[in-house]
């Protein structure tokens, strides 16, 4: 490749990543990669043909569409095997020409380097196409078999596949349970944390009178007693005792089992727990949050003639709570994970439907499989929106600063 | 604030002191900090405090307006003892602005929300009469064009600047400054001198400290030179700067002078 050509390049592609927020701009910055030179396309597109050969290799399924036209498949076949070859033959003659092999190699000059960049992108469309027929077309064909079978396949993708249809009413029940358990716990549990921390860093001020100050001293005894407590033990055993303690409170007032079952169900006890959990950890998570706001926007608030409360509201909470924003989602994704320890107690989430779909079919490995997929995708989707969530709470701060700024600049 | 006559300088205040500390004393851990402060402020008096760092110039000033609680003794302010138990001190704190070396402007409100903070949590005045208040104030310090700027796109001389008007919002009787111009580039320190000077023309009552000799040469009434926790010296500026009776004074402005 000529240095010319090489500059050329890198302005065009500087002039490019200009572009690239524009919609316009990041079509033309396609048509650039598409159409411009690439030294390494030979050894990452032979992985990829690669790829496609040992595809190529596989049993066919019944629903697969080159089964008909087996000719065109050999002929894939055959271009995959010819760029392989045309890759070696480039090797070799690299390892020949080590030091001069963009200028005397004829596989780094026209019209070769020409005819390599558009077998390329065939190599590419060609494995995709087998990708197709193979894996997307065998998958669609398990599942076509595994809902039509009378019982249970043998083969685990298909047993999978067949659990999930027959039983999709009790996982979708799983499911909406999880989240209604992770979301509700999550914000009960953030507006309970928010007051323990309030609590926990309060301190004792000179305007106070003697029972604000012992309620001060008692509050933030209780919030340090509280973490150590909640935190110090399991969720699964903490489950069980508010559940019990919940239902042995009722039965001492009188309540008949059947009228408890309605009032303390599983799934409020569940709920209790959830948020009581996620409370602790929210508290230590807010508090971090709070501190690490600069004392001195405590000072001058304080300076101005605000009580320590107002000082709080006005000036450390919307600072303090804006830092702690990354740690707060991530709880109500541990919420999502950690909410199938409540199956313990009989709370019909997810887990507990994994678990009854097993007993049911006795194919315990694949029904756990299911329920892992299922959580990761609640949780990426979770931490997705919360992703977006966050970056839209930062955004009128973003817009304020180049406002400002620009009126700065007049 | 009535522009006042300041022709008998010199001359000494007459009437009861604004602030009175008496017998101040503070510690931090083993660490004696104050031993046995006794100072007055006179109404639209200037004193500025000069001293090495870790005399105690600082925590002087911050127990006057009780950030930092005192061990012993009393500063009396309008006639009630800040350092008593349960007195309310956010009444008194109203009435005593401070600066402070690192501006601590609220970085979640733009400049105008800084300056009608206070007047409108604490009900003095109503939104749109705090705004008005804030932007003649803040036409005084010549910030009035960046009222809706975000405080953090700010350099640091026009912070500290939006810092007084915040202050001065307030109506204080007296402002409390404590190095305000220590944390600035030698190029803008300037303009935030140009203001306290300004306002020590109006007849407001300052304690300054600082480490600009110059500006407490020129425009403060009493030079208070605090050495190793205890009041060394004080007198006005010519006595202080052209005749020190005290050899830790001499040293001490000596080492500023050669700079």
């Amino acid at each position: 490749m000529s240095s010319e050509n090489e500059e050329a390049t890198a302005a065009d592609a500087v002039a490019a990543a200009k572009q690239a927020s524009s919609r316009g701009g990041r079509l033309r910055r396609l048509g650039k990669f598409v159409g411009g030179d690439h030294r390494y396309v030979l050894l990452s597109t032979s992985v990829i043909a690669l790829i496609g050969i040992w595809l190529s290799m596989q049993k066919r399924t019944d629903m697969s569409f080159l089964a008909p036209v087996y000719f065109v498949e050999v002929a894939m076949y055959y271009s995959l095997v010819a760029w392989l070859i045309l890759s070696a033959a480039a090797l070799v003659t690299k390892l020949m020409h080590w030091r001069d092999y963009a200028e005397r190699s004829p596989f780094a000059r026209n019209p070769l380097r020409t005819i390599e960049r558009i077998g390329s992108y065939i190599v590419v469309i060609i494995t995709c196409v087998l990708f197709v027929d193979r894996v997307v077309m065998g998958f669609a064909s398990v599942t076509v078999h595994a809902i039509e079978a009378d019982s249970i396949p043998q083969g685990g993708l298909a047993a999978a596949i067949y659990m999930v249809y027959e039983c999709r009413d009790l996982f979708v029940t799983g499911i909406l349970t999880t989240v209604e358990l992770a979301v509700f716990g999550t914000i009960i549990a953030f507006f309970l944390a928010l007051l323990l921390a309030t609590l926990r860093i309060l301190t004792i001020d000179k305007p106070d009178n003697d029972l604000v100050r012992f309620f001060k001293v008692v509050g933030a005894n209780f919030a340090k007693l509280y973490s150590t407590v909640i935190r110090g033990t399991p969720m699964m055993v903490q489950a069980l005792i508010i559940y019990n303690a919940g239902f042995a409170f009722l039965r001492g007032m009188g309540l008949s089992v059947t009228e408890i079952n309605g009032l303390w169900s599983t799934f409020i006890a569940g709920l209790v727990t959830v948020s009581i959990n996620s409370t602790a950890y929210m508290m230590e998570v807010l508090r971090g949050g709070l501190e690490s706001v600069d004392p001195g926007q405590m000072e001058a608030a304080r300076s101005l003639g605000l009580s320590q409360w107002q000082a709080m509201v006005k000036v450390v909470f919307p600072q303090g709570i804006k830092y702690a924003v990354p740690g707060l989602s991530n709880e109500l994704v541990i919420n999502i994970k950690d909410s199938s320890v409540l199956s313990i107690i009989g709370v019909v989430e997810l887990m507990f439907e994994a678990r009854s779909v097993a007993g049911i079919y006795y194919r315990n490995l694949e029904v756990y499989l299911v329920a892992a997929v299922c959580y990761l995708i609640l949780t990426m989707v979770a931490t997705w929106l919360l992703n977006r969530l966050s970056r839209r709470l930062d955004a009128p701060r973003f817009s304020n600063t180049s406002e400002s700024a620009s009126a700065v600049g007049e | 604030m009535p522009l006042a006559n300041k022709t008998e300088k010199s001359e000494g205040h007459v009437g009861e002191p604004l602030v009175r500390v008496e017998a101040l004393r503070k510690s931090f851990g083993s660490l004696e900090v104050l031993k046995n402060i006794n100072l007055d402020v006179m109404p639209k008096e200037v004193v500025t405090i000069i001293g090495a760092s870790g005399s105690g110039k600082s925590t002087l000033l911050r127990c006057i307006n009780l950030l930092e609680t005192p061990d012993a003794g009393h500063v009396w302010f309008h006639g009630s003892d800040l350092a008593a138990e349960h007195v309310n001190v956010n009444r008194l704190r109203e009435k005593i602005g401070m600066v402070f070396q690192s501006f601590n402007l609220f970085n979640n409100m733009n400049v105008l929300g800084n300056c009608t903070l206070a007047p409108v949590t604490l009900k003095k005045a109503s939104k749109a009469e705090a705004e008005e208040t804030a932007m003649r104030r803040l036409e005084e310090v010549g910030l009035a064009d960046f009222a809706h700027a975000d405080v953090n796109t700010l350099s640091g001389g026009q912070k500290q600047r939006v810092a007084i008007a915040r202050a001065l919002c307030m109506n204080p009787e007296l402002m409390l400054f404590d190095e305000p111009t220590s944390a600035l580039d030698p190029e803008i320190v300037g303009e935030v001198l140009g203001v306290m000077h300004d306002l020590a023309q109006q007849g407001m009552t300052m304690v300054v400290v600082t480490h600009e000799m110059e500006f407490a040469k020129s425009v403060s009434d009493r030079v208070v030179f605090m050495d190793n926790g205890v009041i060394a010296e004080e007198g006005t500026p010519k006595q202080i700067f052209g005749n020190p009776k005290q050899a830790r004074t001499r040293e001490f402005l000596a080492r500023y002078l050669d700079d």
